[in-house]
């Protein structure tokens, strides 16, 4: 009787750690201005993308052609000008938030469950597993990652969802590795052989010991990657690899914008600082994480 | 040490192979065909019936994959379907110029970004540090070709320093080196940095301390040192992202180099081409990675020691 | 004069830090001459380190700072030394032996060119004859002397803190600093280490800080001992005066909590309680808290300083009225 109560307590007390670790790691990501500023910048994003149709007119303003005022510079009706189809610039790249966002997030979920299975099977069980899935991802790495995305989307065709294939699939690898480094670091330890000494099953152990304790590198990488997604995207629209015109999307608007930058270069500038100041944001977000979780700088 | 390397390069064969079977298999999926293709719009149906014959194309991927490896060992990489002419002969050409590019590049990152994250480091939480991090910040944010495109407009255009594109002499080459090692450069930075960090807050370096040796010999001597064996691992890898880099400061700055090729090769869907691209990328980028844990090996002698 | 090595007054350190103020050390005194080794014993987080780094003036400042107090090597005022006199005084006039022989090692060096560096900035001798002196220096230590192009992680933890033993000697320094040296080894090879530490100290004719919180170690090599906590000595004496006759009710707990193993079935005595909050240290008495004997006075007065000869006194308010009383041992 004694018993049940007591190991109640000890639940409890698990309880409560939890909730003031995570306290703790807001109180000291607050902490940190830069990372404010990422969250910041990145909840204004994320706003734009939402509220999209309140703020432009996706018909009106990013689709129509409107050969009569095109390249225009900025101006009160047109915040950062015409493009070279005399489309409102500012309603393209608030529209082109979606598609950045929407990418990154779709593809790094992707690598994430993907490579974070894999990489938590080969960390667990280790020796001939191990050994076969690192040498399968080997081979994955041994491309850079962008002309992998690259190979594959002109392989698959040129369109939203074989993007984020594309993008996902090229950051599996590093995902696998992640995981598989906080699994092993953290599958010798004692409270691991007490589960499997009370007979747990393995997956259990996985998904409710191993994972929950190696989730903080975990995340800070999904966050970086995000990062490098959304990069990966424009990069790959701006070749002509990503989503089609007349789809707005900052990558495309800058290689449909390159003819014109000697006299009309605000057709490139804002577009790209769309895509820095994204990139930015999660990279200061990812940085103050690593800092916040890291137990050393106490 | 000879016998590592050896190793090493054995143990590369097959993840080659793996590279060249996977890009083999992706680009297999693409869709439409490739005879109708190369003959254009007023080619017969037995033409193309005739011309998917002799290309092999009715085999089994698999096959097609094994005559296309048997054709590599010799060094044939087939023909471009848009010139027709040898692959291998192309892409010999131009691979000099993207190495060019990228050589320079990286040369360029490690002699700017070493320093600035010793500095960085040893001057912690001072204006050059803060103001050096956010800097090295931007410099990861910024996509390569945006900034291509921005110092074309600054220097090119409006001031007429360099040319705006082609491979014309030194000064062509400035622009588009630049463009490449932003990025790079600040990602060794930060690693130099944060690498050092975690050095000077080691016990040996309390021991150099008692011993009385002077503050920049402990910098360099004993802190550098143990620094830039992580910060060697990221100079590699970096690489590899220039590589992929050099697709999209090529397109911009119209440098002839493969990763240019690469692009209008996908835009001409000249299979052939993009497949011997990417397999000189991978090569390239494979060396580079052995290179690296060689000179790993010769920094750091606790691993010299496992490879004797 | 000459006799008199270190010379340690009214010692005050505190680390400034974001959560507040660490009252390190509170005001020690430490007087150290030729040939004698002084033990500093105490728990983690008594200063005991504090005290060594700043004797080097190796404290990390920000966010350490020496608020008061002098610290005199032979006569010199450190503190007023410029940054290269101190790189002459340190390995040169004091060395220092760090705790962790595992980590305290550069681990792209050899060996022998660790040492050797200590000599040559030293000595004015050429490289050679560094590499030469070098070699006799680990002989000295009892590693043969052909190891000397290996690397620390070829040697086993014992191996390594000899060869951190004769790059502190190698200069001949007349103060060594041992930050527990022995802790991080195995009990066999520290008595080996122990040994040779006698042993060279008696050539060298160094004075020696023996920092423990082991009193076996103590017992085996210290002439004098200091009880370190919360940052004060709290009793000082020689050998004989603190193991023989203990005054302060904390070192009485130290001695107890060492298992009996001549009655291996007797309970353990701990001493109950954690040490204070450095960052709130109590009015009166640090000890008060965790004190068998404490008093009503003892939460609210520092105790004073009560001399029962020459070399032993200690801080306790249970002799400033009665210098008889006898703890319960």
């Amino acid at each position: 009787m004694s018993t049940n109560v007591e190991v109640l307590s000890a639940e409890e007390l698990l309880k409560t750690k939890k909730r003031s670790q995570s306290a703790d790691i807001w109180k000291r990501l607050k902490r940190s201005k830069t990372a404010v500023l990422g969250i910041i910048l990145i909840a204004t994003f994320l706003f734009m993308a939402v509220a999209a149709p309140l703020i432009a007119d996706y018909q009106g303003e990013a689709l129509k052609m409107n050969v009569r005022e095109r390249l225009q510079g900025p101006s009160a009706e047109h915040f950062f000008g015409t493009d070279e189809f005399g489309r409102d610039i500012f309603a393209r790249v608030v529209y082109g938030t979606r598609i950045s966002l929407f990418v990154g997030l779709i593809s790094v979920s992707i690598a994430l469950s993907i490579g974070g299975f894999l990489g938590a099977v080969a960390g667990y069980y280790g020796g001939k597993i191990d050994n076969m899935i690192m040498r399968v991802l080997d081979v994955i790495l041994a491309v850079p990652t962008i002309l992998l995305a690259i190979t594959i989307v002109a392989s698959l065709g040129a369109n939203m969802l074989n993007l984020m294939i594309a993008v996902g699939i090229s950051n599996i690898p590093g995902f696998a590795r992640i995981v598989r480094a906080s699994v092993l670091s953290v599958k010798d330890q004692e409270f691991i052989e007490a589960a499997k000494a009370i007979g747990a099953k393995d997956h259990v152990i996985i998904m409710k010991h191993v994972l929950p304790n190696s989730m903080a590198p975990i995340i800070v990488y999904a966050t970086l990657k995000v990062a490098t997604a959304i990069m990966a995207t424009a990069s790959l629209s701006f070749i002509g690899l990503g989503v089609q015109p007349p789809t707005p999307e900052w990558g495309s608007m800058l290689a449909g914008g390159r003819a014109y930058i000697r006299d009309q270069m605000y057709i490139v500038l804002y577009p790209g600082l769309a895509i820095v100041l994204t990139v930015l944001s999660l990279n200061l977000i990812g940085d103050g994480l690593r800092d916040a979780l890291d137990p050393k700088l106490k | 040490m000879s016998k590592y390397i050896l190793r090493r390069l054995l143990m590369m064969i097959p993840v080659l192979l793996g590279v060249t079977f996977l890009v083999f298999f992706i680009i297999s999926l693409t869709p439409g065909d490739v005879a109708s293709m190369i003959l254009g719009n007023g080619a017969t149906q037995e033409s193309i019936i005739a011309l998917r014959e002799e290309m092999g194309l009715n085999d089994p991927t698999i096959v097609q994959y094994g005559s296309y490896m048997k054709d590599l060992l010799t060094g044939d990489m087939g023909n471009s379907y848009s010139t027709g002419k040898a692959v291998s002969g192309e892409i010999a050409q131009r691979f000099p110029n993207t190495l060019k590019l990228t050589v320079s590049a990286i040369i360029l990152s490690v002699l700017i970004s070493i320093p600035i994250g010793v500095i960085s480091a040893t001057r912690q939480y001072s204006l050059f540090d803060n103001i050096g991090m956010i800097v090295a910040l931007v410099g990861i944010s910024m996509p390569s070709f945006w900034v291509g495109l921005i110092l074309i407009i600054a220097f090119s255009l409006n001031l007429g320093w360099f040319p705006s594109g082609g491979m014309e002499g030194i000064m062509s080459l400035i622009l588009p080196a630049f463009t490449l090692a932003i990025a790079s450069t600040a990602s060794i930075t930060r690693t130099t940095r944060s690498s050092m960090l975690e050095v000077v807050r080691q016990d040996y370096i309390n021991t150099a301390k008692a011993k009385g040796v002077s503050r920049s010999v402990v910098i360099r001597k004993h802190a550098l040192k143990n620094a830039l064996i992580p910060a060697i691992t990221v100079i590699g890898l970096e690489f590899g992202v220039l590589l992929g880099g050099a697709v999209l400061t090529e397109t911009v700055f119209s440098w002839p180099g493969i990763g240019r090729l690469m692009v209008e090769s996908i835009q001409r869907k000249d299979t052939p081409m993009i497949l011997g691209c990417i397999i000189v990328f991978a090569i390239a980028f494979s060396l580079v990675n052995l290179l690296i844990d060689i000179l790993y090996s010769f920094i750091d002698p606790r691993i010299k020691a496992n490879y004797k | 004069m000459s006799e008199n090595v270190l010379d340690i007054k009214d010692l005050i350190i505190q680390y400034h830090t974001e959560e507040g103020i660490v009252e390190a050390v509170n005001g020690i005194n430490i007087n150290l001459n030729r040939g004698k080794t002084l033990g500093l014993v105490g728990e983690t987080g008594a200063g005991k380190t504090t005290t060594a780094l700043s004797i080097m003036r190796l404290l990390q400042s920000p966010p350490g700072k020496v608020m008061q107090g002098n610290i005199a090597l032979e006569g010199k005022d450190l503190l007023s030394l410029t940054e290269k006199e101190l790189e002459k005084v340190r390995g040169g006039l004091v060395s220092m032996i760090f705790q962790d022989p595992m980590t305290a090692l550069n681990p792209v060096i050899n060996v022998g060119d660790q040492i050797a560096e200590a000599i040559l900035i030293h000595q004015k001798v050429t490289q050679d004859e560094a590499k030469v002196k070098a070699k006799e220096m680990l002989e000295m230590v009892g590693i043969p002397g052909a190891r000397m192009e290996e690397y620390p992680h070829q040697f086993s933890g014992g191996m390594k803190q000899r060869v951190i033993i004769a790059i502190a000697l190698s200069c001949s320094p007349k103060l060594l600093i041992a930050d527990e040296p022995t802790t991080a080894l195995d009990v066999t090879i520290q008595a080996q280490v122990l040994e040779l530490m006698k042993e060279l100290k008696v050539k060298f004719n160094m004075a020696m800080i023996m920092i423990t919180h082991d009193l076996g170690v103590v017992a085996e090599v210290c002439d004098d001992v200091a009880i370190m906590y919360a940052g004060r000595i709290v009793e000082q004496g020689s050998l004989e005066d603190i193991f023989r006759t203990t005054k302060h009710p904390y070192t009485e707990g130290l001695f107890n909590s060492i298992p009996n193993i001549d009655d291996r079935k007797s309970d353990l005595i701990p001493i109950k309680g954690l040490m204070s909050d450095p960052y709130n240290l109590p009015e009166g008495c640090s000890f008060c808290d965790r004190c068998n004997y404490a008093m009503s006075i003892c939460k609210t007065q520092k105790p004073e300083k009560v001399h029962f000869s020459d070399t032993h006194f200690t801080e306790c308010h249970l002799y400033s009225e009665n210098q008889e009383f006898k703890l319960k041992g």
